[in-house]
């Protein structure tokens, strides 16, 4: 029986093993093809995911945290600000939160210190983050020595590590209590690093903050969307520097692919000729490059995404590391989860696929254009 | 059953090298038989084989095809297509159906098997694959070259492409069979061996078309009717008694 399927499927076929001819062309097409798709959907993932990560983690976050300003730079801000603010209409909750960045010279890293609200941390006792726990190469119950404002030692037991889920935000952090942190600072009495706020409806958010303002101009409210669209920055700023290197890798390929794919060798020509000769219509011939086109870019897409899949939510993004994760010295070691964002992957689809297929079909369109007895003249 | 009335083809009209390949033939081809064009080159053979298999149109004149039958259209009064009006995608069908063409340096799909090339004109019919599949194995099994099925073409002799040649071009069941200098590249006992083929397909119905300059054809006791060409005209024709 004769149905347009069967036509599809037979020029299918035929476009595979056509395509099979050329083996070391397509096959190193295919590759080069692959990894572009490959850095550029694992970058797609990454940054998604990161993103999606850190909103997550970021909905606990005060609804506004206030810092004092001097001269443009944040200080500490006094206690007794919060009296006033606490008074505010609409503000349930202030809490002056303590906290601050210690450079270990030892190891070279950064650490972040936290002194915790609810005083889970008693004295000469830390909680410590999964990456601070690796580079001290520590575990629960042993000691790690601090250096004071003063170079004295300060020594406090491991009482606990945090969980690795929370490794994307917590691997570098310090969790400690408030007199062992202002004694490490020397910092006065009555000070706090900031407040945090907690605001019963997000709606009166930014009435509030200009409250805030109004009342202390010399200090500065930050609303928890404020917070959130910096870390999209910052993760969009890193995705940005990767776009712009995959750019040149994806560019150096487009020429090569566009050469390939458009140039028609006169052997490519000599059979669209027989074809036409012996009954391909023009429109066979371009459904037969058509698949060509498609079967070597919808390979590429499919593999490069699948393979940037496993790279990104298997090996938590091992190529990326350096570039993305930001960290010099404690890399966070986490295991992202899985979150796909279906339109910059269409995007990626139109993008790959569409062109390489376009540009398979337009040269082919010329040559099949060609009288059908060019066959009885070669 | 292909009918040349005042055919005319020529090239590159207006310029400075415009010639006519074919002026001004009028011809019968029968249907059931054997016809050989027979001319040295430059004659106008190969032309009048491009016109009278719907591969070109004439520049003036009408072409008219008898008892023929596609998928999409029909004759008009008396089953009589004429095919020298139509448009290319109606040809096409036509040139599918109607015609199997044997080329001179016999036109095979380099890198593919000869059974890929034998099912070629077939795979754009929207037939089903396993059908055209069994009509190729029948047709290599027919030229005895099944053993070459999965072999690619690039590895075949002369005579077995040859052959492969001839599979393709009956792989979709064609009325009349077209071939163009056949013997040119095949040695005394290969080209009495083709005339053989050609004999059996003309005894099973077959209308057959050949140009050649090779009297191993053209002298055949098995040509029904030879004509005679040169500079593009018909300057002659023989009809067995």
């Amino acid at each position: 029986m004769k149905t347009p399927i069967n036509r599809h499927m037979n020029i299918l076929e035929f476009a595979l093993s056509s395509l099979l001819r050329r083996k070391a062309r397509n096959l190193s097409l295919l590759g080069v093809y692959t990894l572009v798709v490959f850095a550029i959907a694992s970058l797609i993932f990454f940054v998604h995911a990161l993103k999606r990560e850190a909103a997550l983690l970021l909905k606990d976050a005060p609804d506004i945290v206030v810092q004092k300003m001097v001269a443009g730079r944040h200080d500490l801000i006094p206690v007794g600000y919060g009296k006033a603010i606490g008074e505010i209409r609409g503000v349930s909750k202030v809490t002056p939160r303590l906290w601050g960045y210690y450079y270990d010279p030892v190891i070279g890293a950064n650490y972040t210190l936290l002194v915790p609200d609810d005083g889970r941390v008693t004295p000469d006792n830390i909680i410590i983050g999964s990456g601070v726990a690796r580079t001290q190469r520590v575990n629960a119950g042993d000691l790690i020595a601090f250096r004071t404002y003063n170079r004295l030692p300060l020594l406090l037991t491991v009482k606990d590590i945090l969980p690795s889920e929370s490794e994307i935000v917590a691997s570098d952090l310090v969790v400690m209590s408030a007199p062992d942190f202002k004694s490490m600072f020397n910092m006065p009495e009555g000070l706090a690093t900031d407040l945090a706020l907690t605001v019963a409806n997000p709606r009166e958010l930014s009435t509030i903050a200009a409250k805030v303002a109004e009342m202390y101009p010399d200090t500065r409210p930050i609303m928890k969307d404020e917070i959130l669209r910096t870390y999209d920055a910052i993760f969009d700023w890193r995705g940005g520097m990767m776009v712009v290197m995959l750019s040149v890798a994806a560019l150096s390929f487009i020429i090569v692919a566009w050469d390939k794919a458009t140039g028609l060798s006169a052997e490519e020509r000599r059979e669209i000729g027989i074809l036409k000769s012996i009954g391909w219509e023009t429109s066979d011939v371009l459904v037969l490059k058509f698949w060509e086109g498609a079967a070597v870019s919808l390979t590429a897409f499919l593999s490069g995404v699948a393979l940037a899949y496993v790279h990104i939510f298997f090996f938590s993004a091992t190529f990326f590391e350096h570039a993305l994760k930001g960290w010099s010295v404690l890399y966070p070691q986490f295991r992202l989860t899985p979150a796909i964002d279906a339109y910059q992957l269409s995007v990626l689809f139109f993008l790959s696929v569409m062109p390489y297929t376009a540009a398979t079909i337009l040269p082919a369109w010329l040559s099949a254009t060609a009288d059908p007895d060019s066959a009885m003249r070669s | 059953m292909i009918e040349l009335k005042g055919v005319t083809k020529g090239f590159n009209a207006g310029r400075p090298n415009q010639f006519t390949a074919v002026d001004d033939v009028s011809l019968t081809v029968e249907a059931g038989r054997l016809t050989v064009l027979k001319g040295p080159s430059g004659s106008g053979k190969t032309t009048l084989l491009s016109l009278t298999g719907c591969m070109a149109r004439p520049t003036s004149g009408r072409i008219f095809l008898r008892g023929v039958r596609t998928l999409s259209m029909t004759g008009g009064e008396g089953d009589v297509f004429e095919v020298s009006s139509l448009p290319e995608r109606f040809l096409t069908e036509i040139r599918r159906t109607a015609f199997g063409f044997i080329f001179q340096h016999f036109s095979l799909v380099k890198g593919i098997t000869a059974i890929e090339n034998v099912m070629l004109p077939a795979y754009p019919t929207g037939e089903g694959h396993a059908s055209f599949k069994k009509r190729a194995d029948r047709l290599m099994d027919m030229f005895g070259i099944t053993r070459h099925a999965d072999a690619r073409v690039d590895w075949l002799s002369g005579g077995e492409l040859q052959r492969v040649a001839i599979a393709r071009a009956l792989i979709n069941n064609p009325t009349a069979v077209i071939a163009d200098e056949p013997t040119a590249h095949l040695d005394s006992r290969l080209s009495r061996e083709f005339m053989e083929i050609v004999g059996r397909l003309r005894d099973e119905g077959k209308t057959v078309l050949i140009a050649s300059h090779d009297p191993i054809v053209y002298d055949s006791p098995l040509a029904d009717t030879v004509v005679e060409m040169r500079d593009g005209r018909v300057t002659g024709t023989r009809k067995k008694s």
